[in-house]
């Protein structure tokens, strides 16, 4: 250990003796060896830490300005974005950055199930990362309540009534939830304190979790072959290099990608036709007067999509969490030997297809109203999501077990 | 050795070009840094709201009585506007010696209250009423000869806070925790009886 | 390599065209048109701003939009700001309200006008133009005396009919299937004609109105311009950077077999 120290000039020397600078770096950075054949979907998980950060910076400013309370908070948004210098920019990367905080977290979810990174030994990563996940959608939608325009007052509405759907306390429990007879002050208040506070720590101590749960088991890949299990004399292995400088490099390119996209929304299609910054929200919360389509955000229609799929209010309510919390369980589902879906068969192929399409397609039913043959399409794709979870122990333990590489497959780039 | 560096021929790792490609990518990231934060940083100056709210302050003399004191506001500070007598502007001759700037070289005023009277017209005195030391905000003691102020008090301010002095024209006395006289904020007349807290010169009629 | 620089450029061009799909499709009625204006455009601005403080802000206020930040953006002199702008009493940088007390407005019109500072971005240009341009007589209408096509039974009353006129609606019959498939007659629009005339021709109407909602978007999204211009250095710079990032990336895989 002291080999790393010595040497080093008088202020490291001082520093190192006191904090273990040098050694965490070696022993996180240029230490930690990744699978080096990792592709496009690795940016996601680097990409979801950077919004967090920018969320919470943005976060930061934003509130030096909001006032929550049922009668100032939108006019306090509508103040600060004309009058605060540059708020015009802050509140808005804050509420982009939310949807693409989404984004980002999806793919790498996606991610996660094509290469079978929840299997073992990183079930319990996955499941801190699901936890990340339920906490993120908390805070969302919290605030999104926040500068209570028509569509926070009447989004909040909805998602609380939810809960009404819980047999016996039901009720009592909506009327906890809110703090009042109706959505109001005590709600905008507590969600105010929640979201800024409460869930930033939670998430913050999640991700912390998640990422020494990483470096405990090591990074999964492509090809789903365990690299600790070929070394070379050195005792790396063979199939891994350093995480820096290689992947810190490439997660730059990644960010400076990412940064693009998100600069080009922010400033020239902020709005995304409605999908980021819904038009009924550009009007003040109003109790007598409903939107013609409720909503919630896209990144949570295609659990309303399934919620409203099916005709009675209690058992729609109860499939659509048990829609969320099936991810949890995938682990366990998937008995196939192999973890990548390189390495399985066609039916495995096909259904985990299927599976992303429907999602997909159900974020865009969720969207529409439920009328017509949008109904009917919401009934199929709300059979194929559940069916993917019931069918997935069967074709996996049928065409996950073929052969493997003894080596990842890499194309230099 | 892990496999990355492998066993066909290793082509020479370019250090310079690397040291080059490093600083370029640090040095245009740097620059992304500031410049990233400059939105950050100029949202906490004052808001549009804040400015108009900080707009000139006006003032009716017409009902003030001769040693009469009122207080107004502008931007956020106290304002005193005192309507002194003869006998006052005639104390404050008498003690310069006393003063620690009786010539106001070092304190804060507008270049028009830069005289004996520190005032455009000698009969009104306007001051920020905030104490030069720390902020407090200074109480009257106009009546001269006050003993329990100072010996041979002529008349003026007193801070209660550290015990600061300042005469009728907001100049300070030596003794006082305070170096500069009372700040003068700029101000114009409009007219006989209105003053403007806020402007050098009254604006035009007929403009706000 | 090409083909990475394909799949980066296919994966924005992705997301972008995504969002496209998924946003809002409006169903267009076959007489709805769309509001063609440019915020870009300053005179069209003032004379919108113009247009606005003549015969809407006696009902209808924008309370988040300063005078003195109109006429700023607006690039009005300070003399013509307060004798043509501010209203009579108001400070240049007061809020522009309305001269219309809500409670009265409630028992006159059942409703108090909206404050329009944000009915660009809740209902959009094109709505707002088609609000103002399908005005027609209706003698069936005891408040007002009108109607309008895109908010049909509006309580509002066609303020701008000293410049439009009020047009005509001409009906059609039409079949439809009604319940249980029996066939139904009902009524649809078919066009306008002229009525009583107004002091403008219906082409410049068309222009008065597009100036007025281009200046509503202006209220909606004040600094819309000076994001876009800011945006195009951001992004360059973004370009640049990653594009030398890229290039450090790239000398450092070497390594990588």
């Amino acid at each position: 250990m002291s080999a790393v120290i010595e040497g080093k000039s008088g202020f490291r020397s001082w520093l190192n003796k006191r904090l273990p600078v040098d050694q965490f770096m070696a022993d996180q950075l240029t230490g930690y060896y990744a699978p080096k054949n990792f592709n496009v979907w690795y940016f996601f998980g680097s990409l979801a830490l950077l919004v967090f950060v920018m969320q919470i910076v943005t976060g930061i400013f934003v509130t030096m300005h909001f006032k929550p309370g049922e009668t100032t908070a939108w006019d306090s948004v509508q103040v600060m974005v004309r009058e605060v210098p540059y708020m015009w920019l802050i509140q808005p990367m804050h509420a982009i950055g939310a949807s693409f905080f989404f984004v980002v977290v999806y793919l790498h979810m996606a991610r996660a199930m094509m290469y079978g990174s929840y299997k073992a030994p990183r079930e319990l990563l996955w499941v801190i990362g699901m936890l990340i996940y339920l906490a993120l959608m908390a805070e969302a939608f919290m605030g999104y309540v926040l500068p209570f325009g028509n569509m926070s007052y009447w989004g909040a509405q909805v998602i609380i009534n939810l809960f009404g759907t819980i047999p016996g306390i039901g009720e009592a429990l909506t009327e906890w939830i809110r703090g009042d007879y109706g959505i109001g002050d005590a709600t905008l208040n507590r969600f105010f304190s929640l979201h800024v506070i409460a869930l930033p720590f939670i998430i913050a101590l999640l991700v912390l979790l998640h990422l020494v749960a990483l470096r405990q088991v090591g990074s999964n890949n492509p090809d789903g072959i365990e690299i600790k299990e070929k070394l070379g004399a050195d005792g790396k292995p063979l199939d891994g290099i350093p995480f820096h400088p290689y992947y810190t490099l490439k997660d730059i390119v990644g960010v400076g990608l990412f940064l693009t996209l998100f600069a080009i929304v922010v400033f020239f299609v902020p709005t995304f036709g409605g999908l980021f910054m819904e038009a009924p929200n550009f009007e003040p919360a109003n109790p007598v007067s409903t939107p013609e389509h409720i909503a919630p955000v896209w990144y949570f229609t295609p659990y309303y999509a399934i919620l409203r799929a099916v005709p009675d209010q209690r058992t729609g309510a109860l499939l659509m969490a048990i829609s969320v919390l099936a991810f949890v369980f995938l682990p366990w589902l998937d008995r196939a030997k192999n973890k990548s879906i390189r390495y399985r068969g066609l039916a495995s192929k096909l259904l985990l297809g299927v599976f992303f399409i429907t999602f997909v397609v159900l974020m865009w039913l969720g969207l529409k109203p439920a009328e017509g043959t949008y109904v009917l399409l919401a009934r199929i794709f709300t059979a194929l999501y559940f069916l993917f979870f019931i069918l997935l122990p069967f074709v996996s333990r049928a065409d996950g077990n073929g052969p493997v590489p003894e080596r990842v497959t890499y194309h230099a780039h | 050795m892990s496999d990355y560096a492998a066993d066909d021929a290793v082509p020479e790792v370019d250090e310079s070009r690397r040291k080059f490609l490093i600083a370029a990518t640090a040095g245009t990231g740097a620059v992304g840094a500031v410049l990233t934060a400059v939105p950050f940083v100029a949202s906490w100056n004052p808001s549009e709201s804040a400015r108009a709210a900080g707009l000139p302050t006006e003032v009716d003399l017409s009902r003030m009585e001769p040693g009469q004191m009122t207080t107004h506001f502008w931007r956020k500070k106290q304002i005193y506007v005192v309507r002194r007598t003869p006998e006052m502007l005639a104390s404050l001759n008498s003690h310069d010696d006393k003063l620690k700037d009786p010539k106001s070289d070092e304190s804060n005023q507008p270049a028009y209250a830069k005289n004996e009277t520190r005032a455009i017209r000698p009969e009104i005195l306007v001051l920020i009423g905030t104490c030069t030391h720390l902020g407090c905000l200074p109480k009257t003691r106009f009546t001269p000869g006050d003993a329990a102020v100072m010996a041979n008090w002529p008349g003026g301010f007193f801070c209660p806070c550290h015990g600061s002095k300042f005469d009728l024209a907001g100049r300070v006395f030596e003794g006082s925790p305070a170096s500069l006289n009372l700040a003068v904020p700029p101000y114009a007349f409009e007219g006989d009886n209105r003053l403007i807290v806020g402007v050098d010169v009254a604006p035009e009629k007929g403009a706000a | 390599m090409p083909t990475k620089f394909a799949s980066v450029a296919t994966a924005f061009a992705l997301v972008l065209g995504a969002g496209a799909v998924f946003a809002n499709e409006g169903g267009h009625a076959g007489w709805q048109r769309e509001a063609d204006n440019e915020v870009a455009n300053l005179p069209s601005l003032q004379r919108g701003a113009r247009n606005f403080l003549a015969y809407c802000s006696g009902c209808h206020s924008l309370r988040f939009m300063r005078y003195s930040r109109l006429a700023q953006d607006l690039k009005i002199p300070d003399d013509q700001r307060d004798k043509y702008l501010v209203r009579p009493g108001d400070k240049f940088t007061d809020y522009i309200r309305s001269s219309m007390p809500a409670k009265d407005a409630n028992e006159w019109f059942g409703r108090a006008p909206p404050d329009l500072s944000l009915v660009a971005r809740s209902r959009g240009a094109d709505w707002l133009f088609n609000f103002l341009t399908t005005f027609y007589a209706d003698p069936t209408s005891r408040q007002t005396g009108v109607n309008n096509l895109t908010l049909p039974g509006t309580a509002m009353p066609h303020v701008l009919a000293s410049v439009q006129g009020v047009p005509n609606a001409v009906w059609r019959n039409v079949e439809t299937a009604g319940p249980e498939g029996k066939p139904m007659t009902t009524r649809e629009f078919e066009k306008f004609e002229p009525g009583v005339t107004g002091s403008l021709s219906p082409e410049q109407y068309d222009e008065f109105v597009r100036d007025t909602v281009n200046f509503l978007q202006y209220v909606g999204d004040p600094t819309q311009l000076e994001r876009e211009g800011l945006g195009i250095w951001v992004v360059l710079f973004l370009l640049v950077f990653t594009g030398i990032a890229y290039l450090l990336k790239k000398e450092y895989w070497k390594d990588v077999r």
